[in-house]
């Protein structure tokens, strides 16, 4: 048995939100008790207060959450100003939390701080682990490579950067009952009988000409084509600050598949530009762009990657992560990724997501996760 | 504690709810303002962002029509070389006839020029039996006298040097052309050897005297050399010659056309240690300055289509420079055109 309970309030004070969600989820919950929960909130809540009600009702739960750019939930779909809570039950899969801090100083270590506090004595038994980091830090790559050394081969590393409603001032992450920032909390899956599948789309272009990055010091681009890297930009985009709406795409070794990275920081002083992410020296990049429909196509695509893959017969609940900018560009259109989600799986599955800065899943099944920007991260989880 | 009223409680409740709506509102309309501006900035990237792309489609698509004109141009060049080079190819296998030809011609005009010798010798001296004939016998009998008046012996004595003299001239010009169509047209072109320059210089005159003469529209062209001394100069001599043709059929084509009154040609030689120096200038109109430079470019040429393939000066620079580890100089001092080669010794 692996069941998913989804609670969502758009509620704005605090303790009423908490309170509706709590009931809600308590009513479905039966005699069962929670193992794990994921908590989502946008911003201006009184964040310790809810963690702490969730904690008092469940005095056992392993709990993990952000803030977000947005939230999504079977139970009131798309919204921008609430909280939602999933819980997880189940008799055969076991849910462990844990939590990196200060990632910025030291990625590894908070990486390796994580695993340590989940206290297992066998990470041999994890077979997903699922990852909230901050949005505004650096390191989460850094981070990631050494959550994969740490896992066993090949274990699936899924999730989303924490945001704080596209303002990039500052992002708040869950653990238990502490409220932090620059962390890394992480919720680790065990157990043999757990089935997940997960689908990966951005829908962005490569548009302008293009380019070399000539100087680059891991997140932040100094130089493409020789020239200062704002200078690049600028060309194209005009005079205006750079949004994430339109990254880089940089392209693999000679080949044409590029992953994304977007920035919402430059340094009019340097002239470089700071990416939410490694940009390698000598990579070919192009400055991209999407239109609505391209990004709803993706969108579908993830899903049905996800719905293609799965190993089984009836997931229990499906995970989205999107991207904020997505959310941003699509303004009104937004509702309809959360839409083609209830389209495309069991209308009665629970479905639970928010919209990230920067969302993080293997490209493939069976392969090494990978940090995104502009995508949309669909996960099925079950055990049927 | 006292007991709320019920209507009381329903007034907070119901305040309380107002109070949540006006939070929520606030929100959404602090969020949906910097959405619109934000909204307002996107466009405006976005706008600058699909311009410039699209200005880069129209840039290279024009780079790329400018690169289809210039394969266009390409094409027609090599086209252009690939019928020089059958010309070529025709001209040395007339080459090839006509130093077969000369060289047929040779050997009779060489027994009839040796032989003129001979027979001028024979005339003189059957002249000179006829004198002391006539001294001897002053008066003839009528039988000689018939024979003397038929043949018109007076004007025959008279005439016959003369006319010995000008076929002498005429056998001594043919096996000069002979000569210098042997020499032009060097089947030993591939052979790098020792020649004297004034030869190749003067072949190339006996050629081209054609031209040099007076027509309908255009008086006699008067070449006037001064060859200093000039020692043999190693090079591949059917080359040389063709560069001194090229710059001597330019300077006569300009001459032409520009129908000078006086045309004249100069070729001077002369030699310091370590190179020899040819100069051969005109008194034709001259090159412009601002083509000065193109005169050496392939298929550079002011000549109507047909008429100048614009090749000449092309392969005289490639033959003097890069052949001959020269130097090929336009000279723009002088009011008409000249040109200078110089010929390392060694
Ligand atoms: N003596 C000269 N006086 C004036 N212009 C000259 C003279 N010699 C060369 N030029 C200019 O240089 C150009 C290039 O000469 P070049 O011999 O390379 O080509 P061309 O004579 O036009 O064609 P062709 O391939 O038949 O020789 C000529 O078209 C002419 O404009
Ligand atoms: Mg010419």
């Amino acid at each position: 048995m692996f069941k998913a309970i989804v609670g969502h309030s758009t509620d704005v004070d605090s303790e009423d939100a908490i309170a509706e969600i709590l009931d809600h989820c308590q009513s479905q919950l039966g005699n069962q008790l929670p193992q794990a929960g994921l908590l989502f909130a946008a911003m201006n809540f009184d964040y310790p207060l809810i963690v702490k009600r969730i904690q008092t009702t469940f005095p056992d739960i392993q709990l993990i959450g952000c803030t977000t750019d947005g939230e999504m939930s079977s139970v009131q779909g798309f919204q921008e100003d609430s909280i939602h809570l999933t819980l997880f039950c189940s008799d055969t899969v076991t849910i462990h939390a844990g939590l990196g801090q200060t990632l910025s100083d030291d990625a590894q270590a908070a990486a390796n701080q994580a695993i340590d506090s989940l206290k297992l004595n066998n990470l041999q038994a994890i077979k997903l682990c699922l990852v909230l980091p901050d949005g505004l830090a650096d390191g989460t790559e850094v981070a990631l490579r050494q959550l994969q050394s740490k896992l066993p081969p090949n274990t699936p590393i899924i999730g989303g950067l924490a945001g704080d409603q596209y303002q990039f001032q500052k992002t708040l992450q869950f653990y238990q009952g502490e409220v932090v920032h620059n962390g890394l909390p992480i919720l680790v899956f065990c157990g043999d009988s757990l089935k997940l599948s997960h689908g990966v789309a951005s829908g962005w272009h490569p548009l302008s000409r293009t380019a070399i990055v000539t100087k680059a010091n891991r997140e932040i681009v100094h130089e493409i084509d020789h020239q200062p890297a704002v200078q690049f930009f600028q060309e194209y985009t005009g005079q205006q600050p750079i949004y994430g709406e339109y990254p880089l795409a940089v392209f693999e070794k000679d080949s044409d598949q590029f992953y994304l990275r977007a920035s919402n920081q430059w340094d009019l002083d340097t002239n470089s530009i700071h990416f939410m992410g490694e940009v390698p020296e000598q990579a070919k990049v192009q400055i991209t762009y999407a239109t609505h429909d391209q990004i709803i196509t993706a969108a579908k695509s993830s899903i049905q990657q996800a719905v293609d893959n799965y190993p089984g017969q009836q997931p229990a609940v499906a995970f989205l992560i999107s991207c904020a900018a997505r959310r941003w560009i699509l303004g009104v259109r937004a509702q309809e990724e959360y839409a083609l989600g209830k389209q495309f799986l069991d209308p009665a599955l629970p479905i639970m997501g928010f919209y990230a800065y920067g969302e993080i899943a293997p490209l493939k099944m069976q392969g090494q996760s990978f940090y995104h920007q502009e995508t949309l991260v669909t996960l099925l989880l079950g055990v049927d | 504690m006292t007991e709320v009223p019920p209507k009381e409680k329903e007034l907070t409740e119901q305040l309380k709810s107002l109070d949540k709506e006006n939070r929520k509102l606030k929100k959404t309309l602090a969020r949906q303002e910097r959405n619109l501006e934000r909204l307002h900035q996107s466009r405006q990237m976005s706008e600058s962002l699909l311009s410039r792309a699209v200005q880069e489609a129209q840039q290279s698509e024009q780079a790329l029509q400018l690169r289809s004109q210039e394969l266009e141009k390409a094409l027609n060049d090599v086209r252009a070389i690939q019928s020089r080079l059958l010309t070529a190819d025709k001209m040395s296998a007339l080459g090839v006839l006509v130093a077969g030809v000369a060289h047929e011609i040779n050997n009779p005009v060489s027994f009839i020029y040796g032989n003129l010798e001979y027979a001028q010798q024979y005339m003189e001296d059957l002249l000179t039996l006829v004198s002391v004939y006539q001294t001897c016998y002053p008066k003839p009998n009528p039988e000689v006298k018939d024979c003397m008046d038929g043949i018109e012996l007076e004007f025959l004595k008279d005439d016959l040097p003369k006319v010995m003299s000008s076929m002498r001239m005429g056998a001594k010009r043919i096996k000069e052309i002979v000569l210098s169509l042997r020499t032009f047209s060097r089947t030993d072109e591939a052979e790098y050897k020792q020649i004297d320059l004034h030869t190749g210089l003067e072949s190339t005159l006996v050629i081209l005297g054609h031209r040099l003469k007076a027509s309908a529209d255009n008086a006699e062209i008067q070449v006037t050399k001064s060859y200093g001394e000039l020692p043999q100069v190693a090079c591949y001599a059917g080359q040389i010659n063709q560069v001194f043709m090229n710059i001597l059929s330019n300077a006569i084509d300009a001459l032409k056309e520009a129908k000078i009154e006086e045309p004249k040609i100069d070729i001077a030689t002369h030699c310091d240690n370590h190179r020899a120096t040819i100069t051969i200038a005109d008194n034709g109109p001259g090159i412009p300055a601002n083509i000065q430079e193109k005169i050496f470019d392939p298929f550079f040429s002011t000549k109507p289509v047909g008429k100048g393939t614009g090749l000449g000066m092309a392969l005289s620079y490639q033959i003097i420079v890069e052949k001959h580890h020269g130097q090929l100089l336009y000279d723009a001092a002088g009011p008409g055109a000249t040109f200078i080669i110089h010929l390392p010794l060694k």
